[in-house]
């Protein structure tokens, strides 16, 4: 019997793995849920399942009544619109520089090879909260805080470590053999990374697209300290929800939590057969 | 008289030439009465130098307020030239050189003083002094004086009093049942509130705590329903603003930072008084929701389930009462009053005192002339009366005398009576840059206390013995 | 010195490209962005509060910092308060990464066959690490609210009591351990299926004429199969977990009293706070050095193994 074959679980397994799913879901679902109703019967106990919905929540986030009750927009359109460019471009920066680099550490060694990326790793180890004065004074000093370079350039720093240890893996475990017959045959070894080594490794590349794109779009405390009314993004305005004067607005809140998390979910589900092939590839190699 | 000859003759040369752009940038948390400031600001505000002055807030979440302000005046970013500060910072970024003190200006500009007068005393010795002075000595000052150092404005004043749910407390079968038990009848109106104990609060909160199957006014219960809530939450300063009040009605205290260096912290923080007050402070605890256990009962908190109609009296900020009126968010809307928070009785009074609370703002100290100008008179567009009071309509508060004072005033939200009559009972919290770290030990401390790991006695023993140490190595305390 | 060609014969842009190109400057030239990205934007700021660990600047003060030596590293060190912090972080760790492997590596075992839905299903358990720290947090502390949230509603209707879960230190610990852990199992599992994914099938096929145990073909098949992702994923988990701050900010703010304060926290207090820039720099140090070692012993381990397996 093998391990993988179609539907081998059948609806039994559905079942099964349905029930547990369904459970380790239901935390979202609540938050989810919490966006439909109002503050009432959010907070109510025993919860509600049954509710008469409403999508007052949801105007909230983007249309607001000013003192003089005009209704205005809350310009959360453009921290979508920041989000969705912050994030977009960082990741895919830290995924080009990432690849090229862990294609090198993996194929052309450096004196130190091993140092180097071991450096690169520690990057990632401080709590972000201690190292927040000295990144500050550099954007300070370099006119980046409040720009979109800025951020871009920090997230995809934050994102490299994690980039170049995952491709590193990747290419480490490829098979040489048709790299070194390719360049027998005359390839040169850009053409060998472009036709050969790249399309092999593109379930990698979905796998750590999906887990840099999950960080970066969650990414606060920067996001907090970095940005100007501009160039915010959304983490910030989902915080902006929690302690005016009526404590968490939990309807707001919700909604927003839920907006947001749309985009990644869809590019996660996109992406799912690559991932779940990806962060291993063994099928390729056999 | 100088320097104000100078900057008047800058002004008129500047208005008489041409009109400048200049941008306010404030610093602010993101709430009701910042963003009213805005809005109010784009609306009505022109600036009398002729110049063309825009107020810009940048608004940061109330809960990382503090660390976006701190970042950015560590790193000496310069960005604003306002900032709403909490009354507690002003040592902190007075003494690192960030705050403009105004002496010359107010000196120098009879309108200043004028606001300076009429802010209620205590909102200037909270919000404005560093060395802190108290509230009498600015009242025996009228206002101003030279010599004491001034620096922020109230943006929103705060204090806290009784939210209580006027459906139980004026039930007549209840009332019969609590007069039964205890030989007089619960609060009904507001008023009544005017002589409740914590003893009285305690007896409320020992009465009204019912759980599921019992009844509540006439009605059988589904869930548990608890009497008597305050602030006990580690996050922040949520316990202490709480406690301070008792430490204070009790006749004991805290360290007195204004008479520094001869006030002591032996034996004042960890006296009889403070311990007597605080044992009484975590007694009436029992009759709170479980969530006090966790020592996460902060404002929020109670006010979410006070507003599930869980609690049938609780002690919060003016700030937080407008949603537990507004009939969309709260259950209790249409049955909740508000009245003066309990008081301990001493020599035959009840004391009311109690934590200050709300924000000033102020001036940074990178601006130049013109600007600073500017910023002076967007102040006085704020601290004007027709501005006061619109803001006081709109939900907020003002700290102006002459506003409070209005006949009408009362009339304008259902707790503005009982903000108006406790602020004269407030106190602050110290000011000096060592204030985060005693507030955060005293805050575990206190937390220590309130989960029940340590006796009220212990953590006063090791808050005083803490913040010896910490204030002899800083040089405050002889 | 000997310029390359390409450096002299500036008129031809393409020289320089063929002396880039060299095989020999392959492996700089592709690292070089990474490098420099890094070292502008991480490692700059590290080094700074590296060289402030060393004297006893104060933000708060204007008074100019004086050169200390490793004082502040030896107050750290003798402090009974960062020890206390240290011992709280390995136990939110230990109990979370543990917690991790586990659910996660159960989680992998049932998704790891095909069966009808199982795209739909699978998104379902990866959404919580889609979620960001304020939302999780924010949610479970309403959740282990003793009035109004799901877990003591839950827990009462058994017990008919109201359950507070953050009222006992390790009451609290737990309530840390489980709203981190919820929120990054998926992280594992997604790693350990895509191990399960890759074992070929002839090997199951053999052990099937084999006629072996499960547990047999579990510890010879699969489990070295998984066993590096396993160990990456651990590693990874395990950095992030030690700075820990958002969670334990929302849901406890490091109470009861401190017994949930972990050393990212109590680094934020020393350096936002308290204004002891320098001692906070020396901290992010000590974390460091600890998050160092840890690392070097898991790669360790690793190597160890790969060597085992030739």
């Amino acid at each position: 019997m093998s391990f993988r074959k179609h539907n081998e679980g059948g609806w039994g397994q559905t079942l099964v793995s349905g029930l547990v799913a369904v459970i380790y879901f239901a935390p979202v679902f609540w938050m989810i849920l919490t966006a439909f109703k109002t503050r009432q019967d959010a907070l109510a106990i025993p919860p509600k399942l049954i509710f008469t919905p409403t999508l007052e929540n949801f105007r909230s986030v983007f249309v607001e009544v000013t003192s003089s009750g005009e209704v205005v927009s809350t310009g959360a359109w453009l921290y979508f619109a920041n989000s969705a460019f912050i994030a977009g471009a960082s990741v895919l920066l830290a995924l080009i520089i990432g690849t090229l680099a862990a294609y090198a550490f993996s194929r052309y060694p450096l004196k130190g090879n091993d140092t180097y990326l071991f450096i690169i790793l520690t990057t990632r180890m401080l709590p972000p909260i201690v190292v927040i004065i000295p990144i500050f004074l550099l954007f300070r000093i370099t006119g980046l805080s409040g720009t979109y370079i800025g951020i871009i350039l920090l997230y995809t720093s934050f994102n490299l470590p994690f980039s170049i240890w995952m491709m590193k893996s990747f290419f480490d475990d490829l098979d040489r053999e048709v790299e070194d017959s390719a360049r027998m045959d005359g390839s040169s070894d850009w053409a060998v990374f472009g036709r050969i080594v790249l399309p092999q490794v593109l379930a990698g590349l979905a796998a750590t697209l999906v887990f840099a794109l999950i960080l970066t779009w969650n990414e606060f405390i920067f996001a907090l300290l970095l940005t100007g009314p501009e160039t915010r993004t959304v983490p910030v305005a989902i915080a902006s929800t929690i302690g005016g004067s009526i404590g968490v607005d939990w309807g707001k809140l919700s909604a927003m939590i839920t907006l947001f998390l749309i985009p990644v979910f869809i590019v996660t589900f996109a992406l799912q057969n690559q991932l779940l092939r990806g962060v291993t590839f063994g099928t390729i190699r056999k | 008289m100088k320097k104000y000859l100078l900057a008047s003759v800058a002004i008129l040369a500047g208005s008489a030439a041409c009109a400048e752009d200049i941008v306010i940038r404030m610093a602010a948390p993101d709430w009701g009465p910042t963003r009213f400031m805005q809005d109010y600001a784009n609306e009505t505000y022109t600036a009398p130098s002729g110049n063309n002055v825009t107020l810009e807030i940048d608004f940061i979440p109330w809960a990382n307020f503090f660390d976006r302000v701190n970042a950015s005046l560590n790193s000496g970013e310069q960005k604003y030239q306002m900032i709403v500060s909490d009354s507690q910072w002003l040592g902190n970024f007075v003494e690192a050189g960030h705050f403009l003190k105004l002496n010359e200006y107010i000196e120098a500009d009879p309108e200043l003083q004028a606001i300076m007068q009429d802010v209620h005393p205590a909102l200037v010795a909270g919000f404005s002094t560093y060395p802190h002075v108290p509230a009498e000595e600015i009242e025996a000052a009228g206002g101003y004086a030279p010599d004491i150092s001034y620096y922020g404005f109230p943006q929103f004043p705060d204090a806290y009093f009784t939210y209580y749910r006027n459906d139980l407390f004026c039930d007549e079968a209840e009332n019969a049942a609590f007069e039964e038990q205890y030989g007089a009848p619960l609060p009904c109106e507001p008023a009544d509130w005017d002589d409740v104990t914590w003893e009285d609060w305690g007896n409320y909160g020992a009465f009204f705590t019912r759980t599921a199957g019992e009844t509540l006014a006439g009605e059988t219960l589904s869930e548990d329903v608890y009497g008597i809530a305050y602030q006990a939450g580690k996050p922040l300063d949520f316990s202490t603003m709480q406690i301070n009040a008792f430490l204070w009605q009790w006749g004991g205290g805290i360290w007195d930072e204004s008479n520094e260096p001869e006030a002591q912290v032996m034996g004042v923080v960890n006296s009889p008084e403070n311990i007597e007050a605080f044992e009484t402070y975590l007694s009436l605890l029992d009759y709170a929701p479980p969530i006090a256990q966790t020592g996460q009962m902060g404002i929020f908190e109670i006010q979410d389930l006070y507003m599930q109609g869980k609690i049938a009296a609780i002690i919060d900020w003016a700030a937080l009462a407008a949603p537990v009126v507004d009939p969309a968010t709260s259950s209790v809307a249409d049955v909740t009053s508000f009245a003066m928070m309990p008081g301990h009785m001493r020599d035959g009074e009840i004391d009311r005192s109690a934590n200050l609370g709300g924000q000033p703002f102020v001036l940074t100290s990178w601006n130049d002339e013109t600007v600073t100008r500017e910023a002076l008179d967007v102040v006085k567009w704020w601290l004007s009366e027709e501005t006061q009071i619109a803001a006081v309509k709109a939900g907020g508060q003002s700290g102006l005398q002459s506003v409070m004072n209005n006949p009408e005033y009362d009339s304008w939200s259902p707790w503005n009576e009982y903000f108006r009559r406790s602020l004269p009972w407030q106190k602050d919290l110290w000011h000096v840059p060592e204030m985060f770290e005693m507030l955060t030990q005293q805050q575990e401390e206190f937390d220590r206390a309130i989960t029940g790991q340590i006796s009220a006695e212990e953590a006063l023993n090791n808050v005083a013995e803490f913040q010896d140490e910490l204030l002899r190595d800083a040089g405050r305390l002889d | 010195m000997h310029l390359p060609a390409a450096f002299t014969a500036r008129t031809s842009g393409r020289g320089i490209l063929r002396w880039l190109n060299a095989p020999e400057r392959r492996g700089p030239l592709l690292v070089a962005p990474a490098i420099l990205t890094l070292l502008l934007v991480n490692i700059l700021p590290l080094l700074w509060s590296f060289g402030l660990s060393f004297f006893n600047y104060r933000a708060n003060r204007m008074a100019t910092p004086r050169f200390d030596g490793l004082e502040n590293y030896v107050d750290l060190l003798g402090d009974d308060r960062v020890w206390e912090r240290f011992v709280t972080t390995g136990l939110i760790v230990t109990g979370s990464v543990g917690l991790q492997l586990v659910v996660g590596f159960g989680l992998a075992m049932l998704f790891a066959r095909k069966f009808p839905l199982r795209r739909v299903l699978l998104m379902l358990v990866l959404t919580p690490m889609m979620l960001s720290f304020v939302s999780v947090g924010i949610f479970f502390k309403l959740f282990y609210d003793p009035t109004l949230g799901l877990l003591s509603w839950f827990v009462a209707m058994f017990t008919g009591e109201p359950f507070a879960i953050m009222a006992t230190p390790a009451g609290a610990i737990w309530a840390i351990v489980i709203a981190d852990a919820w929120m990054w199992s998926p992280f594992v599992m997604l790693l350990v299926l895509a191990g399960l994914v890759s074992v070929p099938d002839y090997l199951y096929e053999a052990a099937q004429v084999d006629r072996a145990s499960h547990w047999r073909r579990f510890k010879t098949i699969t489990f070295p199969y998984v066993k590096g992702l396993i160990l990456l994923a651990l590693l990874f988990r395990t950095i992030e977990t030690f700075k820990t701050f958002e969670l334990v900010y929302l849901i406890t703010a490091g109470g009861p009293g401190t017994a949930t304060e972990t050393i990212a926290v109590y680094a934020y207090r020393l350096g936002f706070q308290n204004f002891r820039t320098s001692e906070a720099s020396a901290m992010a140090y000590l974390i460091l050095f600890i998050v160092i070692v840890l690392t070097s012993l898991y790669l360790y381990l690793v190597k160890q193994r790969n060597s085992e397996e030739v």
